[in-house]
């Protein structure tokens, strides 16, 4: 028990808490006492007037030691202390005199002007309470300045951190964690958390396909991570390795040619891998090289400034047959991401028509293309089926079955023919982050990092993993947590509560959730939903067009990161109702 | 440069010629002032010119420190002028008389005349000239005082506040801050020595407190009391004097000017909002957007955190206050709703409008508290600055289209104060502990340290004396005029 109590204190001392706790103690007890003994000196002045002495001598006491405890003071301030003393009076005869002490007689309050006024005398008694104790309380703290020198002043030096916690990725899983981890450690400044991100602002994905679609700027749904986050440490670098058993991080600089005189190690106590997925291409090399990937806002401003080179191109052309892959663009992979970027390019392509006048709207043409039988398959059977019906409506081509196995400029290949087009956006796969592979830790068939219900990887101590990096399995359904924002925002939060239950010797947290339902946009205000009932969570209500669109809206509005960011994101949803959409092009980074 | 360096090297003059001129122009003037308004302070001329002299002398000895400047020596002498009032002619000797309880309050009010005698005769021009010599003796660094911005702000303050009362000066001819002067035939004369009027004290505001001002609450503190003091000044003694009518100090023409009391209350915390919205403004428009002095948070972040914490520390204030309300059967007037809103209903949008209040509290005040015996005073200003602004003037004129702001209806409003000031204190705290536990992230950045200091008020600036003399005459005020 005493080797238990020492190790803490050992712990203590070496984050400076142990000092910093006394010194806070001496302080408050130097002051209360300060405090008491004036408050008794000048509790008279309310015995006299308050009615029974010895219940004005205990309010003169106590208020006294109140007071001074919670005053930082000053030297020789007795003018602000007589001021202050006799200001404060007035709200305590208010409160004590007009209202606590008839309640506590069993009378009922002096609530009426006359009544107030019969307690004026007691007025005269708190301000002169008020400002002889102001006084007194002065002259005895200067008193116990001369006598045993000033207050412990509260420490300015940092001590180091004695736990190091870092994560790694800057997605809604690292960001989050890193949130919650401010919240549950506060200002302890024994705690270091690091956060290691390739980009140095979060990007809001549930908003990507609108900028690709020229409908959102692209820095308005982005949040700075350091903007964001108030005392962690944020690195933009890549994660070039880990090592489990040394327990450091690996690091390369971003800067082409720079990555040698940019590498760092940075050690670490707690690991957090929040990585997630990049895209995956399995054994199309040539597809890899020619398709678009959607993952990033450099991917969604490529795609967009090659759809405006497409039409600049086509505008140009004047055989019909060369004009055809021009306007031909294809997205492979009918889940949301896909459905999404189709909606939006259906109508970016067909909204920007206008400003070419050579092109026809018959040769614009906007193709997904899809392994299985219908779309959307994490909504119901009838919502992928509205949201197919709806998206040809508005002129989307669909290819259901259909598999992409090759590519070649100006063609894209399915295994049912083929598709002249020189766009091809790839949404169709993921696959958790290359450092991932590389950790020698159990992994599921997709790649992703085993973790138990805590949120931990099981073989390594004080390493923990979530979002799309992890397979996650909810401890109360057992099955297998989806690798979606809306979990891992979730899993962030659970995992954050038990790396700090875990610093703090306490019992940690299982992981569940349940789904809250699901929105995908597929075109001009028209949406899909599917949102799980409250307290039923079996049940699920379903929308579609309009309200739908509101909904996708207003809740992404309120999940955007940042009041600045969501001010400029309604004024660009505002501006797109009176304006086209912007077609000028910008830099293209590839 | 250097010739500015030795200018300012040869302004002060010696500390020990100073050492003695402060005390003695102190005492001289307590006594001479004393003796002059010998009958408002009822003492024979002996006792008023020893007890003028002591006043000087005390005042000097507690005081002159603070008072670095005229604003500041004026709030110091106010505030301690009707601290020693309220101890001594109206408390303790009473008290030490053996004057029974239930006639100390007539007998105070008997000796309203003195009050406004300490606060006119002793208080202010002590207080302004102590200011003076401060400005010139202080040593040390000191904020830059801009003439012309506190004339020019001040002015426009004060012309824009002087608006508000347009609409009674045309349709009822009621100028409050006119009262004390006998009214002439033609309307636009009135109208115009009005604004004027509205113009001198909002200049005369720009002046003082120019440096003293930090936040749009603190401004409009230190516009309550400039708006009582000058109730005492204008229309109680310098209306009548230039009008060649004798001073009246008694109690019955207070009571009688208690309309262009609440007036003049109106009136300061407008001009006090105005001009520290119109400063902060500058600041905000062309100082802080100026990305060389960006902060880690820009003004935006700074507002949504001051109305989450206000309206949080507003709405546990209305639950703490409710209790006490219910048990007293008047929570729907708390809000100000009249009496059509019962039950768990009026419950319901009295806590609303706590929250909403509480959001202008953590606009107003944010950063003026550093501590509990700092922050609960500023509460309480801010409950009482409520009072008079909602069930005094802004209720009534939403739901009858007339302010009633004679002494008889604030008489029956005063338990309402009661409920404004505890509501006050403890959203006060709240936002305090809130704040602080915000700061406790932001100073483990060492950058911050220093930029949030900068942002707290300090020790030794006039705002204790403030608080007494708003609080006290605020709440005392309708109290023995009523």
């Amino acid at each position: 028990m005493r080797s238990g109590v020492d190790h803490l204190r050992k712990g203590w001392d070496k984050a400076g808490w142990y000092s910093k706790a006394m010194n806070q103690m001496r302080r408050s007890i130097r002051r209360t006492s300060i405090g008491i003994l004036a408050g008794g000196l000048a509790s008279p002045a309310l015995a006299f007037t308050i009615g029974p002495w010895n219940l004005g001598l205990l309010f003169g006491i106590a208020l006294g030691g109140i007071y001074a405890a919670s005053l930082r003071p000053a030297s020789r301030a007795y003018a602000d202390n007589l001021m202050a003393g006799a200001a404060l009076s007035i709200p305590l005869w208010s409160l004590i005199s007009v209202v606590a002490l008839p309640i506590f007689a069993g009378q009922a309050p002096a609530w009426s002007a006359e009544g107030i006024r019969a307690h004026f005398p007691a007025l005269m008694g708190w301000v002169l309470y008020g400002a002889i104790f102001g006084v007194i309380n002065q002259g005895m703290s200067d008193w116990a300045t001369t006598l045993w020198g000033p207050e412990a002043e509260p420490s300015t030096a940092t001590p180091a951190p004695i736990t190091r916690i870092v994560i790694l990725g800057g997605g809604f899983a690292g960001m989050k964690t890193a949130q919650c981890l401010e919240e549950l450690l506060k200002s302890d400044i024994s705690m270091h958390i690091t956060l290691v991100s390739e980009t140095n602002a979060l990007l809001f994905t549930p908003m990507l396909a609108e900028v690709a679609g020229s409908s959102l700027e692209p820095s308005h749904i982005s949040a700075p991570l350091r903007s964001s986050l108030r005392r962690t440490e944020f690195v933009r670098a890549r994660t070039a390795g880990i090592d489990l058993e040394k327990r450091f991080v690996l690091l390369e600089g971003i800067t082409p040619g720079a990555a040698l005189a940019e590498s760092r190690e940075i050690p670490y106590d707690q690991l957090v891998l929040a990585l997630g997925a990049v895209p995956n291409y399995p054994g199309m090399p040539k597809v890899e090289e020619l398709a678009f990937n959607f993952k990033s806002l450099i991917d969604a401003i490529r795609i967009r400034n090659h759809v405006i080179e497409m039409f600049e191109r086509a505008d140009r052309e004047p055989d019909a047959a060369r004009r055809v892959p021009l306007l031909t663009f294809v997205v492979a992979g009918g889940g949301f991401a896909g459905v999404e970027l189709a909606g939006a390019l259906n109508d970016f392509a067909h909204g920007i028509l206008a400003d070419y006048p050579h092109l026809r709207r018959d040769e614009v043409r906007v193709v997904l293309v899809h392994a299985h039988d219908r779309i959307l398959p994490e909504l119901s059977e009838s919502l992928g089926h509205y949201a197919r019906t709806k998206m040809e409506e508005r002129g989307v081509e669909f290819r259901l079955n259909a598999r992409l196995t090759d590519a070649r400029p100006g063609i894209i290949v399915l295994n049912e023919g083929e598709i002249r087009s020189e766009t091809l956006v790839w949404t169709a796969g993921t696959t958790p982050s290359p450092i991932i592979k590389a950790l020698n830790v159990e992994k599921d068939k997709h790649g992703a990092v085993k973790v138990n219900a805590y949120l931990a990887i099981s073989s390594q101590a004080c390493v923990w993993a979530l979002g799309d990096c992890a397979a996650v399995t909810d401890a109360k359904s057992g099955k297998p947590c989806p690798p979606t924002a809306q979990f891992a925002l979730r899993e962030a939060v659970t995992l954050a509560s038990n790396v700090a239950a875990h610093l703090a010797g306490r019992p940690m947290k299982t992981f569940h959730f349940d789904s809250l339902g699901a929105l995908c946009v597929i075109g001009h205000q028209t949406a899909c939903a599917e949102l799980t009932v409250p307290f039923a969570r079996t049940r699920a209500v379903r929308f579609s067009g309009l309200l739908a669109w509101l909904m996708w809206r207003g809740i992404y509005l309120s999940k955007l990161p940042g009041l600045e960011r969501k001010i400029r994101v309604l004024f660009d949803w505002i501006v797109e109702l009176f304006f086209p959409r912007d077609i000028v092009q910008t830099i293209d980074l590839k | 440069m250097q010739q500015k360096e030795s200018v300012v090297a040869q302004t002060p003059p010696s500390p020990r010629i100073w050492g003695w001129i402060e005390p003695c122009a102190a005492v001289f003037m307590g006594a001479f002032a004393a003796a002059l308004g010998r009958a408002q302070l009822g003492a024979t001329p002996a006792r008023s010119v020893i007890f003028g002299a002591l006043f000087g002398l005390f005042f000097w000895w507690g005081c002159s420190k603070r008072a670095d400047s005229p604003g500041a020596g004026l709030v110091w002498g106010l505030g301690f002028s009707a601290l020693m009032w309220l101890l001594i002619p109206a408390g303790t000797v009473r008290l030490l008389n053996g004057t029974q309880h239930s006639i100390m309050l007539s007998d105070a009010r008997a000796r309203f005349p003195a009050l406004v005698g300490h606060l006119i005769l002793l208080g202010m021009p002590l207080g302004i000239t102590l200011g003076i010599f401060g400005a010139v003796r202080s040593p040390g660094p000191k904020q830059t005082f801009h003439w012309g911005r506190a004339i020019v702000v001040g002015g426009l303050a004060g012309t824009l506040s002087g608006l508000v009362f347009s609409r009674w000066m045309y349709e009822g001819r009621f100028y409050p801050l006119l009262a004390g002067i006998p009214e002439v035939s033609s309307r636009s004369e009135m109208a115009a020595f009005h604004f004027l009027v509205a113009l001198l004290i909002g200049a005369s505001f720009g002046l003082l407190f120019q440096t003293g001002v930090r936040g749009l609450g603190s401004s409009m503190g230190w516009g309550l009391g400039f708006g009582i003091f000058w109730w005492f000044f204008g229309p109680l003694t310098l209306f009548p004097l230039l009008s060649g009518n004798g001073i009246d100090w008694s109690a019955d023409k207070g009571t009688a000017l208690f309309g262009s009391l609440i007036g003049h209350i109106i009136y300061g915390l407008i001009l006090g909002v105005i001009y520290a919205g119109i400063d902060r403004a500058w600041v905000r428009l062309f100082i802080q957007s100026d990305p060389l002095n960006r902060q880690p948070e820009g003004p935006g972040v700074h507002i949504l955190q001051s109305l989450g914490w206000g309206a949080l520390a507003g709405l546990v204030g209305g639950v703490a206050a409710s209790p006490v309300l219910l048990a007293t059967g008047v929570l729907p007037r708390v809000a100000g709703l009249g009496s059509g809103f019962p039950g768990v209903t009026g419950l319901i949008i009295h806590l609303a409008t706590s929250a909403v209040i509480g959001m202008t509290y953590g606009l107003l005040f944010r950063n003026e508290g550093s501590s509990l015996s700092a922050g609960v005073p500023w509460g309480c200003v801010f409950g009482l600055i409520w009072w008079y602004l909602g069930p005094m003037t802004m209720v009534p004129l939403i739901f009858t289209g007339e302010a009633d702001w004679r002494a008889n209806a604030a008489s029956a409003l005063l338990p309402l104060l009661i409920g404004q000031l505890f509501y006050g204190a403890v959203t006060a705290t709240i936002f305090l502990l809130l704040e602080r536990r915000y700061q406790g992230w932001l100073l483990l950045d060492p950058r911050n340290s220093a930029r949030e200091q900068l942002r707290m008020r300090p020790v030794g600036t006039p705002a204790p004396a403030l608080w007494f003399f708003a609080l006290c005459l605020g709440m005392l005020l309708p109290i023995l005029l009523g």
